[in-house]
């Protein structure tokens, strides 16, 4: 994939707003409400999903994985490597197979998109801890994402509309 | 640079369609996981995927135990309140309760998760990898379900 420098610097830029927006999240824990491990308001589908329309698939994996790999080697967890790539591209893949679906706005792209984010984060607690235990969780996680995936919707609406005639959205 | 394409911004009814597809999928997923039974119950408890312990819940009478894993301690507990022993917050008659009554860990899910009573519930802790499920139980036609916290 050839880059030019504009789509560099936008990847650059992306990459740092969605490590920002991880970092934000954790001020608002979402778990004090909803106990459940990993429940979390998913603030970085945000960029995901702008980078997705502004960009394109390609583009918006490499923001994927350097938000993973920066936010684990940042908060010096590597462990949670694996609960952010696995959470991460199921939402990535889920989000471009419902993006192509014509009769979707960018609320039915998120709330799937996160849906598939905690099906992967699940799917990576199982594998860690060797259990189908945390599949208990999954209903409650499932649940939650319509609220999360509808506030990533509502931002993100919010931001293609605020952006509409920034030289970012012109031919 | 051109954007690649410009998405629809009010919600459609193919929106909701997504939307109940996954309520659907978590009502499915509740149904056929949140069923346990109550009554004669084993606990085991997990570390890093390796069974360390396990127990009836009877046996934290006697107190508390703990569990070490990845740097963090965990105290599971039966649901009295060891404090206010005259305000305890026991599950009803006939069922027994666990929860993790304190842990070191960052998080404190497994804390905030509160008091199981049934088979085939658990509480996870991540950072600990250490789980806690319930095993077992009997059914008991028209026992009162404890409030899970």
């Amino acid at each position: 994939m050839k880059l030019t420098t504009k789509q560099l610097t936008l990847c650059a830029l992306l990459t740092a707003m969605a490590l920002a927006l991880s970092y934000l999240e954790n001020l608002f824990p979402l778990s004090l409400a909803i106990p459940v491990p990993g429940v979390k308001l998913g603030l970085a589908n945000i960029v995901t999903v702008f980078a997705l329309w502004a960009l394109g698939p390609g583009q918006t994996l490499l923001i994927l994985l350097a938000r993973c790999f920066l936010g684990s080697l940042f908060a010096g967890n590597l462990n949670a490597l694996i609960f952010s790539l696995l959470g991460g591209l199921c939402a990535l893949g889920t989000m471009v197979f419902l993006s192509r679906r014509r009769g979707l706005s960018l609320y039915g792209v998120s709330v799937g998109g996160a849906a598939a984010h905690n099906c992967g984060q699940i799917a990576a607690a199982v594998l860690t801890l060797g259990s189908a235990a945390p599949l208990y969780y999954l209903p409650v996680l499932l649940a939650v994402s319509l609220l999360t995936g509808g506030l990533t919707g509502l931002v993100s609406a919010c931001l293609f509309q605020g952006a509409r005639h920034t030289d970012l959205m012109k031919g | 640079m051109p954007m690649k394409s410009f998405p629809k911004l009010r919600p459609t009814a193919w929106d909701g369609l997504v939307a109940l597809c996954v309520v659907l999928l978590a009502a499915a997923l509740a149904f056929f996981q949140w069923r346990g039974e109550t009554g004669d119950l084993t606990a085991v408890v997990s570390v890093d995927g390796t069974e360390v312990d396990r127990f009836s819940p009877d046996d934290l009478l006697e107190g508390p135990r703990t569990y070490t894993g990845g740097g963090y301690t965990l105290e599971v507990a039966l649901s009295i309140d060891y404090e206010h022993p005259a305000s305890s917050a026991l599950p009803p008659s006939g069922q027994t309760g666990l929860r993790v009554a304190a842990s070191d860990c960052p998080t404190q899910d497994c804390v905030h998760t509160g008091t199981i009573t049934r088979s085939g519930q658990s509480i996870v802790c991540l950072p600990a990898r250490i789980i806690v499920r319930l095993e077992g139980g009997k059914a008991e036609g028209g026992a009162v379900d404890a409030v899970l916290g």
